[in-house]
């Protein structure tokens, strides 16, 4: 068994150590014996907060699911009568925002939080506490969003919040400030948390894994916290300069003081459009693992499906004007950036490609994770082959601002993220929670979504295509039509078929309730899996590994499972999953380090909420807010990583006798 | 068939062809297709007035040849690959075989799945980038008008100018029905008074949005005569989803009426008449945003709106010749009655610019609409006209507030509103 200890005290060691204090100056002891919601809140330790993203994600989910519904219901007859027009447009806002930022990212973070160190083969992400300061900050921007809905009215403007448009005169309610310093605030999660990643993916593999031997999963996650640290900045710009000409009477984006409206669509896309590879990219990570393991194969082109993620990343930010081809850009703008869009269709194709024949030659287990993850080729090529159609900027300017639009990034993401994202809670639950998601209802979950996301999305093609623009709250049986393709009838099947899509959610959901209670205990591999997460319990102990595995190919496990017959050329399996999982306990490493519990991330975080709160209600809170920030931030820099013997109660006796600091398996 | 696992990358490329070739759910699947298409032909008859792939004029139509390479390229990869999907997904489930040979991919079909690709765009790509050179020509404009977007409506400003031989001796302003002539390129120069639009007509041309501080150039053209509806593309705000436009196409000589109509300037009504208590009512009422050329007050100097004192954006619709046009508030309500506008959509090329230019005559104007929008216009169009929110825009209208007319009032009103022809 192995054994959690603090480290030696500083002195004791010759070399020169981080210059981080040997005390806690705070006032008060930290949290490290907590327990129930406290050993949730103060925690610094990847799985829980990966877990708390979860639930977050989930929770938005649900409410930017909810706000869909609504849409849906008000567009399925001709003059709805369900919301106002000015409802309407705060519920559009709204379900861009809630979905893109409170639910696909953080999704995505819960992702990459849990399984990044495991995947690595490490016990922590490179900086714990700024994990959870990520979480926090992600957390009062979430609240920030959602509370206008009480105060006044959401954000009116569109996600893309257009200026002026979004100036004080043109929305006069709050909503939109609201929404620029939520969106800040989670931005700055967002940030910090990519910074984390990074470092911990580039410092912290276990020995022996190379970048090239490391799982594709990392490596996407890896791409995407690239794409947030060089394209969040720039929103930011966007966002501050928006934020004071709101409150403080700044003129950044009034027209009448000379302001060109395009520099906000510049800014806008810059961020935007590298966003969208951050929202795919994770799951295009998790479905190169999906396949892989359900295939039996290793992934077909490793190399390929690598630097084609990269150079999406790349070309992702070389891109943006495609979203402007009717703003007047000028003809060669336009040409430059409809031909880069096209460029961009060639690393995607080659993905969809190595995934296919990922399975060629296979022996294809068809587990509900598998199916979602087909789910997502099959899908997100429908919405690929789209956007070429509209990477054809004159065809571009026919479609813009139509369904066509939102059919085909709806494609892309619910038949591709969404769909992804599925695929890897079915794939990974039984490593999380340790049992087993019914596969029964998941099969309903998987088949329902599939119906209702192609009834809900697939006729929207057609409506664009006949010309019914985006962001309207009512549209007119004058512009109707008749035949085949009229308005009417293909407006009912998209709004039927959101419910259809829903229901299959809400089947997860049971699913997961089902399994809480009921579910099977998950066998130490059930998929017989190929990467490194698999190699401990389920779920994982507090430190991950009893031993840090020393890595010699790329899927480690799988090889340490099965051996070529070397005449034959068959793969032998050699050792089962629990016998490795029993081999690493029998080695057990004697000395583990594991930092402990703060209560400064949330403190900061909430620090910054309150500050956010001031700029719309006054510098008083402001100032609040900032005194918050600068004793929280104080106590965040002044305490060791690990926590000092007279934080324990009763203190610990000191010196270099080992010690337990948390219940192990 | 379990041996194929060993087969080398180049072998394995060719089974996948060859099993495509001779599989007959392909052919099925072909047969399903070319019946789908079939079917998208046959709708496309009789379908809605904003369809994109139903093109009236040479810009529009440039753009559904583009679309007509781009959309069937996309369908069949689409189908290619969704075919071998399907195929390995049947051929290669688990039927107890043993693990597979871990392979770890063939650079050959690599680079070859990587330029195919590449190909085929690049030849979108020639095509794509000849036609947004084509698109943006402007060098060989016939006629010029300035079109204005402001919340919720747009504004048609034709400069004095000749076109096709007819003089446009005095500047006209119009809104509700942009009216060009046939056969003949028109520039669109568009702009913006308050926050971004986009004008589109899809028969006639892509959109171009309309942006404050910028002029954008958007050109079209219209081969025969008839209306084109259209629906601003850019969300501008509460009221976005009722900024409609309607673009009319004249034969020349039938342009060259509406223009000699349109340089005219209002009559008052007889005296005495309820058109003429109406002329009353207008000059105490809505002279303070609406212009009404020629409208002299009762002094007998000239009655001048002042737009820019009431409404944010500064401008209202002129309202000289309101009953040429069909429809009021943004192209959002029809000033015909059901049956009349039905007449006009309907019209056959050559009688249509006859139908047009009758214009709303007594028994067509739709009483419901016009006088529900006099009772209290934002509540049958939602706009920023409660002053309570006005703080923010200095205490202007974004819209039309609610009068307060009393019903006597609309009546005369209407009576009045009849005569601007």
């Amino acid at each position: 068994m192995a054994i959690i200890e603090r480290p030696t005290p500083a002195d004791t060691i010759s070399l020169r150590m981080p210059v981080t204090p040997a005390q806690s100056m705070g006032i008060v002891r930290r949290p490290v014996t907590s327990t129930g919601w406290k050993s949730w809140v103060f925690t610094v330790d990847h799985k829980k907060i990966g877990i708390m993203y979860g639930v977050f994600a989930m929770f938005f989910f649900i409410v930017g699911g909810v706000e869909a519904l609504l849409i849906r219901l008000q567009l399925a007859a001709p003059d709805g009568k369900i919301l106002s027009a000015d409802l309407y447009n705060q519920m559009f806002t709204m379900h861009a925002t809630t979905m893109i930022f409170l639910f696909a990212m953080p999704m995505a973070a819960a992702f990459a939080n849990y399984f990044l160190p495991l995947q690595l083969g490490a016990r922590d992400v490179a900086f714990p506490r700024l994990n959870a300061l990520g979480l926090w900050l992600l957390v009062a921007g979430g609240l920030i969003l959602n509370s206008s809905w009480f105060l006044g009215g959401a954000a009116d403007g569109g996600w893309f919040m257009y200026s002026p448009n979004s100036g004080p005169v043109f929305s006069p309610s709050n909503g939109v400030d609201f929404w620029t310093i939520g969106v800040q605030i989670a931005g700055f999660g967002s940030l910090v948390s990519s910074i984390n990643l990074i470092v911990t993916i580039l410092n912290m593999r276990a020995p022996g894994m190379t970048l090239m031997k490391m799982p594709v999963f990392c490596w996407m996650i890896m791409v995407v916290q690239f794409l947030l640290v060089f394209s969040l900045p720039v929103i930011t710009v966007a966002l501050v300069l928006l934020t004071f000409q709101r409150s403080f009477g700044a003129t950044f984006f009034d027209v009448a003081q000379g302001a060109d409206p395009l520099l906000w669509q510049h800014l806008f896309w810059i961020f935007g459009h590298p966003e969208v590879y951050v929202l795919i990219l994770p799951a295009f990570g998790i479905i190169s693992e999906v396949l892989p393991t359900f295939s039996r194969k290793p992934l077909f082109g490793y190399p390929f499906v690598v630097f084609s993620g990269a150079s999406i990343g790349l070309v992702g930010f070389g891109v943006w004007s495609h979203h402007m081809f009717a703003t007047g850009l000028g003809p060669i703008s336009v040409a430059a950036f409809s031909i880069a869009t096209m460029a961009i269709a060639i690393p995607t194709g080659v993905k969809i490609f190595n995934w296919t024949l990922t399975m060629w030659g296979g022996k294809i287990w068809y587990s509900t994770a598998m199916k979602f993850a087909i789910g997502l080729i099959v899908l997100f090529t429908i919405g690929g082959l789209s956007g070429v159609t509209h990477a054809v900027a004159p065809s571009d300017t026919q479609q813009t601002d139509t369904y066509y639009i939102v059919a085909h990034f709806h494609y892309v993401l619910v038949g591709g993220m969404v769909f992804g994202l599925f695929s890897g809670f079915y794939y990974w639950w039984p490593k999380v929670f340790g049992k087993m998601l019914n596969e029964k209802l998941g099969g309903w979950n998987f088949w329902l979504m599939v119906i209702g996301m192609n009834m809900t999305f697939g006729p929207m093609h057609i409506l664009g295509l006949q010309g019914q623009p985006r962001r309207m709250y009512v549209w007119t049986e004058a512009r109707a039509g008749e035949g085949f393709f009229n308005f009417g009838f293909w407006n009912r099947v998209a709004s039927l078929g959101s419910f259809i899509l829903a229901i299959g959610i809400l089947i997860f959901l049971i699913n997961v309730v089902h399994t809480a209670r009921k579910g099977k205990p998950a066998p130490l591999d059930p998929w017989d899996a190929r990467t490194l997460e698999w190699i401990t319990t389920s779920p994982p102990k507090e430190h991950n590994f009893d031993r840090i595995p020393v890595v010699h190919h790329l899927d480690e496990f799988f090889h340490r499972k099965y051996q070529e017959n070397t005449t034959t050329g068959e793969m032998v399996q050699i050792a089962t999953g629990a016998q490795l999982v029993q081999a690493e306990e029998d080695n057990a490493d004697a000395h583990i380090h594991l930092p402990s519990p703060s209560y400064w991330p949330i403190a900061i975080a909430v620090g910054v909420g309150t500050l956010g709160l001031g700029v719309v209600y006054g510098v008083p809170i402001m100032i609040v807010g900032v005194l918050i920030i600068l004793g929280s931030a104080f106590g965040f820099v002044l305490e060791p990583s690990v926590a000092d013997d007279i934080d324990y109660d009763p203190p610990m006796s000191g010196g270099q006798d080992t010690k337990e600091l948390a219940p192990l398996g | 068939m379990s041996h194929d696992s060993t087969l080398t990358g180049s072998e394995q490329n060719l089974t996948i062809f060859k099993g495509m070739i001779h599989s007959a759910r392909l052919r099925r699947i072909g047969l399903a297709l070319g019946a789908s298409s079939a079917m998208f032909l046959s709708g496309c008859a009789s379908n809605a007035p904003q369809d994109t792939w139903q093109p009236k004029g040479e810009n529009a139509e440039k753009i559904n040849t583009l679309q007509w390479m781009v959309f069937p390229l996309a369908g069949i990869v689409g189908v290619l690959v969704f075919s071998l999907i399907g195929y390995i997904l049947w051929r290669f489930r688990d039927k107890g075989q043993a693990i597979p040979h871990q392979s770890h991919g063939n650079p050959t079909i690599e680079i070859t799945l990587t330029i195919i690709p590449a190909l085929i765009l690049s030849v979108v790509g020639v095509f794509t980038f000849r036609g947004i050179f084509q698109l943006a020509q402007t060098n060989d404009t016939q006629m010029v008008i300035n079109v204005t977007g402001q919340q919720w409506w747009w504004e048609y400003d034709y400069p004095a100018q000749v076109v096709n031989g007819v003089e446009i001796a005095q500047p006209i302003i119009t809104s509700g029905q942009l009216v060009i002539p046939t056969g003949t390129k028109v520039l669109l120069r568009e702009t913006s008074r308050d926050v971004i639009h986009s004008y589109w007509i899809p028969a006639l041309n892509g959109k171009k949005d309309a942006v404050p501080g910028r002029i954008n150039l958007l050109r079209i053209q219209a081969n025969k005569p008839g209306i084109f509806a259209g629906q601003c593309s850019e969300f501008c705000g509460l009221s976005h989803a009722n900024m409609r436009m309607e673009a009319v196409a004249l034969s020349p000589e039938d342009f060259a009426t509406w223009i000699a109509n349109q340089q005219r300037n209002a009559e008052s009504p007889a005296q005495a008449t309820l058109a003429d208590e109406g002329e009353t009512v207008f000059l105490n009422q809505c002279i303070r945003c609406h212009q009404v050329n020629g409208l002299k007050k009762a002094d007998g100097t000239a009655a001048i709106a002042a737009p820019d004192e009431n409404v944010y954006a500064g401008a209202a619709p002129n309202l000289t010749h309101l009953m040429s046009r069909n429809t009021f508030a943004g192209a959002a309500f029809d000033l015909l009655t059901d049956g009349c506008r039905k007449n006009v959509w309907s019209a056959a090329p050559e009688e249509f610019g006859a139908v047009y230019l009758k214009g709303v005559i007594a028994d067509c104007l739709n009483q419901t609409n016009i006088r529900r929008w006099l009772r209290n216009a934002p509540a049958m169009k939602p706009m920023y006209a409660n002053p309570v929110k006005l703080e923010a825009s200095d205490g202007k209208y974004r819209g039309m507030p609610n009068l307060g007319l009393s019903e006597s009032d609309i009546d005369k009103l209407v009576a009045y509103l009849s005569t601007l022809k």
